[in-house]
């Protein structure tokens, strides 16, 4: 039902970037966002402006051991999915948003984790097998976006081209208690678009999805679920020769 | 001696190009002809002379009015031959797991380099002549304003680069490397 049309990701995107610009409009969005301070914010732009510095000066080192507070974060992520939850019709819709939104903060850590790791190598090298990249998934990526490794990697048993990644204690997931009626719901979907874009990045296309799967151990215990498509398979059984 | 740099998304739309025209001598590597004139007009017919030397492309002579537009009107032949070298590029970069491939492509005398990112974002550099250190690190400072630009989150990987700063930054690194 979700993925009806051809290029999901494609048409997700155009109607959302359509929708933003209605939201940016202070007539449209809601009464809570009265916006009385917006021309002083602009105001004090404008003056800022000639002072503030190029995205070109800055050091793209400067961030790489700065955290940011689970709580900040916690309440943004919240709006998010508040945000996200009133402009969709059921919970498929949503969780394809969720990735979507996920999907654009993935491409970035790809390109800026590389070049901090590559850039001073003199050669710097590219992910070109796909468990070696799942591996990297699993550490670097989990370690830069969350602070901490996921806690294992699976592979289906069942289907080949599928291989999981769990985390059991999702931290953007902390903080939410799903309600009953939308059980099948997983915020972790925006993590899935992080991986998804992490693995298109790389030249490993796949379909990437979240699925709660507690255990009495770990209640929030997730699963990420990587579906590869079948040219990655056919690419790595001709490199194993 | 002109270099030719193009940046191409993913799916391989073009997001930025370049034409640097190189103020170094031009290597004896190039056409006979083209190293008996005196040195202001090599650099000027350079592009010119090699592109014809190959393509059969009906480009008219501009003689040296002072403009130096270089590859200008060959422009279409720089194009089509950066766009073949994305099969070998692409062959290249399934076997190697370097960022640089040197020297991928080569025609007539332009030869074809290419920088990968993690991203699958690539570099194309044509230029005549080797200067493999040079480029590589031509392509390394192209790479981080690459990723600097990636962190704006008004860019998409599918949007053309249109900042003054970003042209300016590159043109610099490609007069400090080219």
């Amino acid at each position: 039902m979700a993925y009806t049309q051809p290029h999901p990701r494609l048409s997700v995107l155009s109607t959302s970037s359509q929708s933003s610009v209605e939201h940016l409009s202070p007539t449209a969005s809601s009464t809570r966002f009265s916006l009385p301070s917006a021309p002083s914010i602009q105001a004090t732009l404008n003056k800022a402006a000639p002072h503030r510095p190029n995205i070109y000066d800055r050091n793209l080192n400067k961030t790489r051991g700065t955290e940011v507070s689970a709580s900040a974060f916690a309440f943004l992520f919240s709006e998010v999915v508040q945000y996200t939850q009133k402009r969709v019709n059921g919970i498929n819709d949503l969780e394809r948003r969720l990735n979507t939104l996920g999907y654009r903060i993935g491409t970035r850590v790809l390109e800026l984790m590389v070049w901090r790791a590559e850039s001073s190598s003199k050669t710097p090298k590219r992910e070109t097998r796909f468990l070696p990249a799942l591996m990297s998934i699993h550490t670097q990526v989990w370690k830069a976006v969350f602070g901490k490794a996921a806690d294992a990697i699976e592979k289906s048993v069942e289907n080949a081209d599928e291989y999981m990644i769990i985390d059991n204690d999702p931290p953007i997931e902390r903080y939410i208690s799903v309600p009953r009626d939308m059980s099948q719901l997983s915020c972790s979907s925006f993590t899935a678009g992080i991986v998804e874009a992490v693995l298109d990045g790389l030249g490993f296309p796949a379909r990437v999805t979240a699925h709660n799967t507690p255990t009495s151990q770990f209640p929030s215990r997730t699963t990420i679920l990587i579906k590869l498509e079948k040219s990655v398979l056919d690419r790595e059984e001709l490199m194993k020769q | 001696m002109s270099h030719h740099l193009f940046l191409l998304s993913p799916s391989d739309t073009p997001l930025y190009s370049l034409t640097h025209h190189s103020t170094k001598p031009v290597p004896s590597t190039t056409s006979p002809l083209a190293s008996n004139l005196p040195t202001w007009s090599t650099s000027a017919f350079a592009g010119t002379l090699t592109a014809l030397s190959g393509a059969s492309s009906a480009t008219q002579h501009t003689t040296g009015g002072g403009v130096r537009m270089g590859g200008g009107q060959d422009r279409h032949v720089i194009q089509m031959i950066a766009n073949a070298s994305l099969d070998a590029i692409e062959d290249t970069m399934r076997k190697e797991n370097t960022m640089y491939l040197k020297s991928v492509d080569k025609f007539n005398e332009w030869t074809v380099s290419a920088f990968v990112t993690a991203g699958n974002m690539k570099f194309v550099l044509l230029h005549e002549g080797k200067n493999d250190e040079g480029i590589r690190g031509f392509f390394a400072e192209v790479w981080e304003l690459y990723v600097k630009t990636m962190m704006n989150p008004f860019h998409t990987a599918h949007s053309t680069i249109r900042s003054n700063v970003f042209d300016s930054r590159v043109r610099a690194s490609a007069r400090k490397y080219l």
